[in-house]
């Protein structure tokens, strides 16, 4: 590694990954050398009452005398209201509430914009009554695509412009930069919008009791949420109580109450009863977020030997209705000289919101697309043409080592050069690509209660977005304690519940298991301090393993779990305890690779394989870190291959806004997917829900050109554009 | 216990309107050097105003850092 680094430098590569944060093995709450649980494979907690469907989620709540609300949406994409008249829906029977979101004069920006909503003793009735709302729009000029959006006659929709222009971004010469180069690249590269297509949907079921609120909510913060909607309410936050005890996932799209959240807020109030407000498919796909679309023109030069010179990239994108689109570009490999302009293009849409890896798979496509070009150019394989233009390896950043042992774990020598050349119509080829995450977190707290009959509970106002976070709060007290994960009770998903920041950014794990890991050992020094007459020791000589309070080094001077708490008598032990440094990190690196087949004739490309190799500083539950990969990775083929919203462009209208149009893999269309989870303990506990989606639809993007022999440089990689690109010109072979 | 601070580089208690909200002042993160030194000055940040839970405030206008800033003019800031 030392060596590589020198390479690097004397190359003049920019070092730009620093040292990392790494764990204190010296802290009083270091991870065990030798652990019992941590990095196995354990089954969630709470897997069997989700599989009975036992397990109630924020859509399930039945509450007495619950109504249900429905939202009226803007049926143009551009209008100010000028009227609302919520009488007819008043008027109907079994209608208890009803209210404005827009006021007049205000105007809605998309398709699908709130405008009014209902609450009544049925759905259907709810349905109705929204269409029995009348309002009047004066309907104004819209921005249906980027195109549009762009055009100098376009109108102006927008305050400030409908373009946003960034500072132009720049670094080196680039002139020397292309001067050094014997080929150069120019092209052109896109990405569309993806939504979040959360099974769960957006929204909550609120209840007053006199001035004080409950909402089971489905969202990564119970305690933002309980923020937000004592902000918007204007009641004291300590009047609100968020619970969100099983979430059907969110990805970055549910970190406050929303519009739907507060508007069930008021409909409760107003109707005196409780109501239950979650979206419809349609409504999700319309108001809940986005992926940003992303559109780059780029020049970019490699010299003879293979070292990339100089990149200039002008970049734009939408994120709708006057919302940001940008994202990292180039991305990880180091180009010496490189210019990049980016402009925020706003149309009549939804706007995005955060999605799983804000702006690095954007990024990733478009940069490992042009690497395979470029390596295309100078006739390298694409694997040590990368490796040559990586930063410096260091714990962060292991692409180069990763890079090697996927492609021997893949069979990487078995890729054909650019363009299958076997017979029929069936074409296969090889792609890859690489990643880099934050994931560190902090902040949490947490209390561990030991009681006098053994049981253990181990509280946490986090919460478990379906991730595992339930079970990984067991494992961690488990291992602390030397107990069986069956013997902890975990409370989170409560705004009760001591402070946990708001699950995004892929900070839970980081966050959430240095706090538990210092609660428990501080409740088990408590429970020391307890038994140490007993076994006529100091408290600090004392350790718990196997069930069992015992002297360190030596288990059979000790007392049974169950013995050893019943010193307790009457009085539980209760701890409070919180996220220290030294537990956790920050700082990811992975590579994947991706197979495919693609049918010249039909343009039908489907993924047979994928491999992802992955790090996250200390595993704490293989099972689960590899149930994250499993679940990025079906959303990068979705991403790659699937996954667009379409918007008609004369009326703006979603056209797909369901999950019959709006394509997401189907279990057909899942791969074989291997996963290598390179286990760093030393770094402590790094966040895995980001990264693995960020590399996948550039290795399948880069793996179709390889079997065709052409290159798609538009995701989703539709039949269509399969069938276009090789109606057009050929790339070049990579070898 | 001492109560984690969250840090939102983009918006301040003492610049930014009271009611603008992005998902980074819900999320308590420590910072990647090597992905810092990596991002640039790219920006997907997604804000929005507490009184309508929309990207747009009360008056209509976009709800971002750049607009919801002391003496911007516009009414609805706190």
């Amino acid at each position: 590694m030392a060596d590589e680094t020198a390479r690097a430098e004397a190359e003049g590569q920019v070092a730009e990954v620093a040292a990392p944060a790494t764990a204190n093995p010296n802290s009083p709450y270091a991870w065990p050398k030798e652990s019992r649980l941590l990095s196995t494979r354990v089954n969630r907690i709470d897997g069997t009452l989700k599989v009975a469907g036992k397990a109630k989620y924020s859509y399930d709540m039945q509450r007495p005398g619950m109504l249900y609300a429905r939202i009226l949406r803007s049926p143009h994409p551009h209008a100010r209201v000028v009227s609302v008249d919520l009488g007819p829906a008043r008027a109907m029977r079994g209608v208890k509430a009803a209210l404005t979101i827009v006021q007049p004069g205000a105007k809605v920006m998309y398709v699908g914009d709130e405008v009014a909503a209902v609450a009544a003793t049925s759905e259907d009735i709810a349905r109705d009554a929204i269409r029995a709302i009348t309002v009047r729009y004066e309907v104004l000029p819209f921005l249906a695509t980027v195109e549009q959006a762009l055009r100098p006659e376009a109108p102006a929709v927008f305050e400030g412009g409908n373009v946003k222009e960034s500072q132009v971004e720049e670094e080196g010469n680039l002139q020397a930069g292309f001067a050094a180069a014997a080929h150069i690249v120019e092209q052109a590269y896109n990405t569309q919008v993806q939504t979040h297509v959360s099974l769960e949907t957006h929204g909550c079921v609120c209840e007053w009791d006199g001035d004080k609120l409950t909402a089971w909510a489905s969202t990564q913060a119970v305690h933002g949420t309980r923020e937000g909607f004592a902000t918007s309410l204007e009641i004291p936050q300590a009047n609100v109580r968020v619970i969100t005890e099983h979430m059907g996932g969110g990805f970055g799209s549910k970190f406050g109450p929303d519009v739907q959240g507060v508007t069930c807020a008021k409909l409760a109030r107003e109707a005196k009863a409780p109501v239950h407000l979650l979206l419809d498919r349609r409504e999700e796909h319309l108001a809940s977020g986005n992926r940003p679309s992303a559109y780059a023109r780029i020049k970019a030069g490699v010299s003879a030997d293979g070292m990339l010179t100089a990149f200039d990239g002008e970049t734009w994108g939408t994120g709708g209705a006057g919302a940001a689109s940008g994202f990292p570009l180039p991305y990880i490999y180091a180009f010496p000289n490189r210019r990049r302009v980016h402009k925020d293009v706003y149309i009549n849409a939804g706007q995005q919101r955060a999605m799983r890896a804000p702006g690095h798979p954007q990024g990733c496509f478009i940069t490992e697309m042009l690497m395979d070009e470029l390596a295309d150019r100078v006739k390298m394989d694409p694997i040590e043409f990368r490796i040559r233009n990586l930063p410096p390896q260091a714990p962060n950043a292991m692409w180069r080592e990763y890079f090697k042992i996927g492609a021997q774990r893949f069979g990487w020598d078995k890729r054909h050069a650019t363009g299958d050349q076997a017979p029929g119509p069936i074409k296969r080829g090889m792609g890859c690509a690489a990643n880099r995450w934050g994931g560190g977190g902090r902040g949490t707290q947490a209390q561990c209660e030991i009681l006098p009959d053994g049981g253990v509970v181990m509280r946490c106002g986090t919460q478990d977005l379906g991730v595992g976070t339930r079970t990984l709060m067991a494992i961690i007290t488990a291992e602390t304690l030397g107990l069986p994960v069956s013997a902890i009770k975990v409370e989170l998903g409560d705004s009760n519940l001591p402070f946990s920041g708001g699950s995004g950014g892929s900070t839970t794990a980081p966050a959430v298991s240095p706090a538990i890991r210092v609660t428990a050992s501080k409740a088990l020094q408590e429970l020391a301090g307890r038994v140490a007459p007993a076994l006529g020791v100091p408290a600090d000589q004392i350790t718990a393993s196997d069930g069992r309070v015992h002297v360190k080094g030596d288990p059979s001077r000790g007392l049974s779990w169950a013995d050893a708490c019943r010193r307790l008598q009457t009085t539980p032990i209760s701890v409070n305890g919180q996220w220290e440094a030294g537990l956790s990190a920050s700082g990811t690196s992975g590579v994947q690779f991706a197979e495919v087949e693609v049918d010249v004739e039909t343009g039908v490309a489907k993924v047979s394989r994928i491999l992802c190799v992955q790090d996250c500083g200390l595993v704490v539950n293989q099972l689960a870190a590899e149930s994250q990969c499993i679940g990025a990775m079906i959303m990068g083929v979705g991403y790659a291959l699937y996954e667009d919203r379409i918007l008609d462009r004369n009326t703006a209208t979603m056209v797909n806004p369901n999950m019959e149009w709006y394509l997401v893999p189907g279990m057909s269309d899942v791969p074989a997917i291997d996963i290598m989870l390179m286990n760093q303990p030393e770094r402590g506990v790094i966040g895995i829900g980001e990264p693995p989606t960020i590399s996948t639809a550039a290795a399948i993007a880069n793996a179709v050109a390889n079997a065709i022999g052409v290159r798609v440089r538009s995701i989703p990689i539709t039949p269509q554009k399969v069938l276009a690109a090789l109606d057009g010109e050929r790339a070049g072979g990579t070898l | 216990m001492t109560h984690p601070v969250p840090e939102s580089r983009l918006v301040t208690p003492d610049l930014h309107c009271a009611h603008l909200r992005h998902k980074g002042m819900y999320v308590l993160s420590t910072p990647d050097p090597g992905e810092a030194a990596h991002a640039g000055r790219w920006d997907a940040t997604a804000y929005w105003c507490t009184r309508t839970q929309k990207a747009s405030g009360p008056d209509g206008n976009a709800a971002n850092a750049a607009c919801c800033v002391a003496g911007n003019g516009r009414n609805c800031c706190h």
